[in-house]
């Protein structure tokens, strides 16, 4: 089982996913492994790689909810934003793995903590005050699929 | 009353940008611009910190060119305190700056600018993408791309210290040396990359260069351009990725100038326009002259194309074979002044000067790992603070990047500015889409097919707008889009002041 963080650092609301790992990474989760990354498409599915179950924490671009709201989703929901332009989305990234028979969690393993941002064009490593008082709620979030879809002993790899 | 249309977001482009084509009454093309989203106060960000993050703050600028601006931040900070990068760390950098160009000019080959030749410029656009290239070229070669992208990646992470944001650049020096596994690891690493870039010419060959429609595409008019060219050079006039002298050679293909990564504000000028935030960087000695082609005009390229056009030779055998085939295929090879190749103007040719500067990347990677010294542990030395000036540069995928920092006596930064490799091609990708949409849509007839070769024209340059809009500093504008010409506001977009 992965849980993988995306998002930079250094531009303020798109660092919560890397924050949230940070938060949780210090409990004890066995056979989970933490990942802090900042591009998806090709390099997340280098992260997916062998493992049974991911769940991807990303901040999501929507005007029309409120800044600071957790939404929890299967990849059906992923837009461009969830996953990444650099090379392709997250849909079409586990199609060309699942293509070339890479070992990869099925659709129903992966779950989105999204959390909506405010701001993620202003370099600062703070949040903004509604992402801020997110975090506890995404970290929960978190908690909560481990809890239920997380079993079995490590198996992973890389 | 005109029509706008607007292409949002840009498909397989890095980062994301937007297009705007203004159309008159008739349904011909007034204008189009290029258009990217501003990312606000990197420079504040930077100033006050100590100097050596920026190698670890600069990687994160995006996630597609991390190690370009690592290395980068690493020079500048070999110059800032006056340490000299010790040999056996600058090979260990030069070794993972040619892993990256091969992950990073394979993506682009494979996912980004190949689809729109491999499964065709027409093809509807859910295929024109890596499926649609694995369908075409057959699920071996998908699998040569992915174990490309991820063997590179897995040495970069064994060599950098760390996956993606790599974090071993030190001032004058790297953090950790190279073990005899690693060493084994990246010879391995070489030689399967050097039959995959082979493997990756010889699928343009036959499906691109053996396609009439597709040479005509790449040969013809539409995609051409006669501007100034640069690019950095080893002492033989061949292309270096990592270090080297900044040669820029006119249209004709005559060497304009040549200068030090530390000398670029003497050659270098940027020129604004009200509607963009991202600066025009041009040839100051020329002066801008507008968004015009042409020996009297400023505007340079700095792609693969301009670094095989102001290259006069690669270092490596197999490329050194591949750069004649293609200035020949161009009828350039050796008719230019002092018998120099002439240089290629068409544009579409830069997807073929990629996949030439991956094969010389994986040769020179063989060279890299094959050096006796590979090994030898004297990778760190001290360094001591010191108020000063620091310029690094790198030829980055995408072209030319600066860094140039200051910093006060205790070694904090006073001053950050970065020109990235995407903001050098700002004035010729805005040529090229203007073109191309001025030749391709006509009474108001716009097809997927051509709103998508409208596309082609930028994507050819791989431009990595979250870097190119990082690079501006504090003072956004407000973004004002006026029809060439008499300047009538068509748009006016918010941006805070």
């Amino acid at each position: 089982m992965v849980v993988v963080g995306l998002g930079s650092p250094f531009l303020m609301d798109d660092s919560v996913g890397p924050r949230v790992v940070r938060e949780l990474a210090g409990e004890e989760f066995p056979g989970v492994r933490f990942v802090e990354a900042h591009a998806g498409g090709l390099l997340l599915l280098e992260e997916l790689s062998g493992t049974r179950g991911a769940v991807i924490i990303d901040a999501l671009i929507d005007e029309g909810l409120p800044p600071g709201e957790v939404i929890v989703s299967g990849i059906e929901r992923t837009s461009h934003n969830a996953a990444c332009s650099h090379d392709c989305g997250l849909p079409e990234a586990l199609a060309i793995g699942r293509t070339m028979g890479m070992t990869l969690p099925g659709d129903a393993d992966i779950s989105l903590v999204a959390v909506v941002a405010k701001d993620v064009t202003t370099f600062s490593e703070a949040l903004t005050p509604e992402v801020e008082a997110a975090v506890q709620r995404a970290c929960t979030a978190v908690r909560s699929i481990l809890a239920r879809k997380h079993a079995g002993p490590p198996a992973e790899a890389p | 009353m005109n029509q706008r249309i607007t292409i949002d977001p840009i498909t397989r482009l890095e980062g994301h940008g937007r297009i705007e084509i203004f159309l008159d009454d008739a349904g011909e093309v007034v204008s189009a611009y290029f258009q990217v989203p501003e990312l606000r106060g990197f420079e504040s960000f930077c100033v006050g910190r100590q100097a050596e993050e920026m190698p670890n703050i600069t990687n994160r600028i995006c996630g597609v060119c991390p190690e370009a601006h690592h290395i980068a931040a690493a020079k500048a900070l070999d110059e800032m305190f006056g340490t000299p990068c010790l040999p056996a760390a600058a090979r260990i950098r030069e070794l993972i700056y040619n892993a990256f160009f091969v992950t990073d000019h394979t993506t682009h080959f494979y996912c980004l600018g190949g689809p729109d030749f491999i499964v065709g410029p027409d093809a509807p656009k859910e295929e024109r993408n890596i499926l649609g290239v694995i369908r075409k070229v057959g699920l071996d070669a998908g699998k040569a791309v992915i174990a490309c992208r991820s063997r590179n990646h897995e040495l970069i992470k064994k060599l950098g210290g760390r996956g993606v944001h790599l974090c071993g650049a030190l001032p004058g020096g790297w953090s950790i040396a190279v073990s005899p596994e690693i060493a084994e690891e990246a010879r391995q690493t070489a030689r399967q990359n050097i039959e995959f870039a082979l493997f990756s010419l010889d699928i343009f060959h036959k499906i691109v260069m053996g396609n009439e429609a597709y040479r005509n595409l790449v040969l013809g008019d539409l995609y051409a351009h006669q501007t100034y060219s640069m690019g950095t050079v080893d002492a033989d006039n061949a292309p270096n990725f990592y270090d080297g002298t900044i040669r820029v050679v006119d249209p004709d293909g005559n060497e304009f100038t040549r200068y030090k990564a530390h000398e670029y504000r003497d050659h270098i000028a940027e020129h604004v326009e009200p509607w963009s935030y991202v600066k025009f960087p041009y040839l100051k000695k020329i002066g801008w002259k507008g968004f015009v082609d042409g020996p009297q005009s400023g505007v340079y390229q700095a792609t693969p194309l301009a670094r095989l056009n102001v290259a006069d030779r690669m270092a490596t055998p197999r490329a050194q074979a591949e750069f004649e085939r293609f200035f020949d295929a161009f009828g350039c090879l050796g008719n230019g002044p002092n018998g120099r190749n002439r240089p290629v103007h068409h544009r579409l040719a830069t997807h073929w000067a990629r996949l030439i500067e991956l094969l010389y990347a994986a040769e020179r990677m063989q060279e890299l790992a094959d050096h006796p010294d590979l090994c030898d542990p004297n990778v760190r030395q001290i360094v001591s603070y010191r108020a000063g000036v620091g310029i690094g540069c790198v030829e980055a995928p995408r072209g030319t990047l600066t860094h140039h920092y200051s910093c006060d006596e205790r070694g904090i930064l006073t001053s950050v500015n970065l020109v990235v490799g995407t903001t050098n091609n700002n004035a010729p990708i805005g040529m090229s889409i203007a073109k191309a949409a001025k030749g391709l849509i006509h009474k108001g007839i716009i097809s997927d097919g051509i709103l998508n070769r409208v596309e082609m024209a930028f994507r050819l340059y791989d431009p990595c707008c979250s870097c190119a809009t990082h690079a501006i500093g504090t003072a956004p504008l407000e973004l004002t889009v006026r029809r060439s010409g008499d300047g009538t506001v068509l748009d006016r977009i918010r941006r805070g002041y």
